[in-house]
């Protein structure tokens, strides 16, 4: 029941992150999107496997405390705080992502997955935050945000991943977090170059650089 | 056993040759050393293969698949001039590209991966063994051919031939697919006892073609002029002497490997290798540019076997075994030759570039008074290329034209027809386009001021020259001996017609080393006799001197008014001058141009246009990142959603 729960706040910070202009908001909600799902294992009765409660305590502290740092420092650098005419306005956005959660469930309804004993709203939840994800990194212009949607994909495929739980070795759970966190890392440096090259983080500058 | 445990250990030390000029530490001689000592393990494995017949092989397993590497006679036909030409190349390489060149170690290595390679290529037996070889071979060859790669014509050539030996690779790759289809497995060993299927022909049909681009057929050949001319010498040399020769190889083996080889290929390589012998000798005469001219003319002697193996194949279609066995055998003594005068002639080559920097023959002139032994050394390749005796070529010519008059007479294929004049062609206008070569390189007197500093080369780059030009008067005289190997290739590739060679065309190779040990004789008696009476003149006067009160290096023929009268004949060479009219008419200029009728002046305008048509698709090269995720976006939700039609459309 406490699954159902989270993964309904999941696909609600979906919602809200498309509408928020705010950028400091959108990272809040992708933070707090990240850390309900640093929890979900937890409240799959999986809290008496260790590596799986290691596994979440280090997703939570990734996404709950290292990867916001960082985010602070590059905002700190860039000094900006809204998104300004994303390529998508806010209200299409937020009927696209409904639309896209809408096609997600009815996908999940015909994949041919096996599922065995976990929530089957983990589908359709998982699809929806990947499009979401998607969505942001397509529709939005500065690059800050276009962070905040990579996070938002890397949320949906972690949600894909907790399918597999008890198979997955740790290995592999750790590798993701690893790499999302490097990925957000580089981010954050390229981020300030572009400020520093282009005078602005606005991410149309970059088509110049083509041959 | 043994052979094939040689042959693996001059593999090793080969692969470890290339891989020294990674560590700093190591120096010269240590790559020197393993290098040489590879091509000798290989060419004692090889000639105790030739000499007894036997084969020796070894079956493991490569990636969970049987896999086989075997040594027979074919093989160490093939092996025999590689390690020949790589290990004199790597002695030549010591001094004519050294380490302290900024590009030096890179070609050091690349030069041990190529011999590992071409090895591997000779001995492995299974379709992806052979494949995995062969793409190492010709990347490494590609690497080896960019060494200069600062110069844009460089990179031009190295870009050809890379385009055309992976065109080539798809082609094998179809046919070895195919090949394993047809057979069941992708071992190459012979699998008796198949139904005939047409198959065989599409098999053969591919492998004609993708071996054809590496071995340089008429239409396929235009990426090797190129790559031939802007590759380090020592690499030309065994790029022209052995790897064109592998594209030959894999025909061969193949051949041997379909159930039944089909009864048109005998006609069709007869007759590309005839069009492929002359358009080459044509083309060199109009070159300017020595190297490029020896290009051209691999280019014939890639016919000239062509026609060898022609006839083979014509002689099983019509089980002759006496034209099968003078074809096949005829076909790899002209390899060994072909591999033994041109690989001294790209060292000669290498040489007069380390001497004087040009590579045009208009340039230089004279180079017999300031490099006589080098001369001296090549003059024997010379007239080998020209087939002329007593030198090795004009023994293996000597078994093409025994086989293709007898094939003539019974009237049996018009493609023997045709083939008899192209070879007859191709010899004289090869001796022409080499007296062209040597006569205004090596004769006259100097045109420019690139010859003043020009001195013979020190030894290491002297005795791989030596040993060849030795090679090539030894093989001509030792014909005879020679016989008993060549039959055991020809009982590898046609097993009805083993035999034969030594009874049928024995006594004409002693006659013939007889009166041609008396050529040399006589002509050295009768140089003797010229020095002599030479030494009387008190002054010597340069050459064409003819009486002037004050002659110059001007007045002197030059290259292209020799074969001013022969370039009307070539394809894709363009003249222009005007004429001169008035009593006392103002300077006029010359020109003449070169172009490649194939590659440069069909291939390259029609490349240029596809690729002119394709910058539409450029559009979708805009830079915006948004759109780059769109489109993963987009493809995402259309597998999706073909996912979910799926399931309804099909149940």
């Amino acid at each position: 029941m406490l699954s159902d729960f989270l993964i309904a706040l999941i696909m609600l910070t979906n919602f809200s992150l498309v509408t928020t202009s705010r950028i400091n908001k959108s990272i809040q909600f992708a933070v707090l999107q990240g850390v309900l799902l640093g929890l979900l294992p937890l409240t799959m009765g999986l809290w008496r496997i260790p590596h799986i409660v290691l596994l979440a305590a280090a997703a939570v502290a990734v996404k709950g405390w290292l990867i916001p740092s960082l985010f602070r420092r590059a905002l700190q650098q860039v000094k900006i705080d809204r998104e300004v005419g994303p390529y998508i306005g806010f209200s299409a956005s937020l009927l696209l992502c409904a639309l896209g959660t809408g096609l997600s469930m009815l996908l999940a309804h015909n994949l041919p997955l096996k599922l065995g004993t976990a929530n089957p709203l983990f589908v359709p939840a998982s699809l929806a935050t990947l499009f979401t994800g998607f969505l942001l990194l397509v529709s939005r212009r500065k690059a800050l945000t276009q962070v905040v949607g990579y996070l938002v994909l890397e949320n949906g495929i972690y949600l894909f991943a907790l399918l597999l739980v008890e198979e997955m070795p740790l290995l592999v759970e750790a590798g993701i977090l690893l790499d999302l966190f490097v990925g957000i890392f580089v981010m954050g440096i390229v981020i300030n170059h572009i400020r520093v090259a282009f005078d602005s983080i606005d991410t149309r500058h970059l088509a110049e650089l083509k041959d | 056993m043994l052979d094939i445990v040689l042959i693996l250990a001059a593999l090793g030390c080969w692969l470890a040759a290339s891989f020294i000029p990674l560590f700093k530490l190591l120096d010269e001689r240590f790559y020197l050393g393993l290098g040489v000592l590879g091509s000798l393990l290989a060419v004692v494995g090889a000639l105790h293969v030739l000499i007894t017949g036997n084969a020796s092989g070894l079956d493991f397993v490569f990636w969970k698949l049987p896999a086989r590497i075997e040594v027979d006679a074919l093989s160490a036909a093939f092996l025999l001039p590689l390690n020949l030409v790589a290990g004199l190349g790597i002695i030549y390489q010591s001094e004519y590209w050294p380490t302290s060149m900024v590009t030096g170690r890179s070609v050091r290595g690349l030069f041990g991966l190529l011999a590992a390679s071409l090895m591997l290529v000779f001995i492995a037996r299974q379709g992806i063994l052979f494949l995995m070889a062969w793409e190492v071979m010709a990347m490494s060859a590609f690497l080896l051919i960019g060494t200069e790669h600062g110069t844009p014509q460089v990179q031009r050539a190295s870009w050809i031939y890379l385009m055309c030996t992976h065109t080539g690779t798809l082609l094998l790759i179809a046919a070895v697919a195919l090949l394993a289809h047809r057979c069941g497995d992708l071992l190459w060993i012979p699998h008796p006892g198949l139904p005939d299927s047409s198959l065989d022909s599409a098999i053969m049909v591919l492998a004609l073609l993708g071996f054809g681009i590496k071995a340089g057929f008429l239409p396929l050949h235009f990426w090797l002029p190129e790559a031939h001319a802007w590759a380090p010498s020592h690499v030309s040399a065994i790029l022209s002497g052995v790897m064109l020769k592998a594209g030959l190889y894999g025909i061969i083996r193949l051949s041997g490997l379909v159930p039944t080889t089909p009864a048109f290929l005998g006609g069709l390589v007869l007759t590309l290798g005839a069009v492929t012998a002359v358009y080459g000798v044509i083309n060199a005469l109009a070159q300017s540019d020595f190297k490029r001219l020896l290009a051209y003319s691999s280019i014939e002697n890639i016919g000239i076997i062509g026609i060898g193996l022609g006839l083979g194949w014509t002689g099983r279609a019509y089980h002759e075994s006496w034209l099968t066995a003078l074809g096949f055998a005829g076909a790899v003594f002209h390899i060994w030759n072909h591999s033994v005068f041109k690989g001294l002639l790209f060292f000669g080559a290498g040489s007069l570039l380390h001497a004087t920097g040009t590579r045009k023959i208009e340039a230089l002139g004279g180079l017999a008074k300031r490099m006589p032994q080098t001369a001296l050394v090549i003059f024997p390749a010379v007239l080998a290329v020209a087939a002329l005796p007593p030198f090795n070529a004009f023994l293996s010519e000597w078994f093409l034209y025994r086989g293709l008059l007898s094939s003539f007479q019974r009237g049996e294929s018009w493609a023997a027809c045709l083939a008899l004049p192209a070879l007859a062609i191709s010899g004289g206008l090869a001796a022409v386009a080499f007296a062209k070569f040597f006569g205004f390189v090596f004769l006259g007197e100097p045109r420019t001021s690139a010859v003043e500093h020009a001195h013979d080369p020190g030894k290491a780059m002297m005795l791989p020259m030596v040993i060849l030009a030795l090679l090539c008067v030894g093989l001509g005289l030792g014909s005879v001996l020679l016989l008993p190997l060549l039959d055991h290739v020809v009982g590898v590739v046609a097993p009805e017609a083993t035999g034969l060679l030594v009874l049928g065309i024995g006594p004409d190779l002693a006659l013939l080393s007889w009166m041609l040990a008396l050529l040399l004789v006589l002509g050295a008696l009768g140089f003797l006799w010229l020095r002599r009476s030479r030494r009387n003149l008190t002054t010597r006067p340069p050459t064409w001197d003819c009486g002037y009160a004050r002659p110059t290096a001007r007045m002197q023929y030059t290259a292209s008014s020799f074969s001013a009268g022969w370039a009307s004949l070539v394809p894709g060479c363009k003249e222009r001058m005007r004429r001169v009219r008035a009593v006392f008419p103002r300077p006029l200029t010359y020109r003449s141009e070169f172009q490649d009728a194939v590659g440069e002046a069909f291939v390259e305008p029609r490349v240029d246009r596809l690729a002119e048509r394709l910058l539409r698709f450029r559009q979708l090269q805009h830079g915006h990142l948004s759109l780059y995720i769109l489109y993963i976006l987009l493809a995402l939700l259309g597998v999706f959603l073909w996912m979910l039609v799926r399931a309804r459309l099909l149940g």
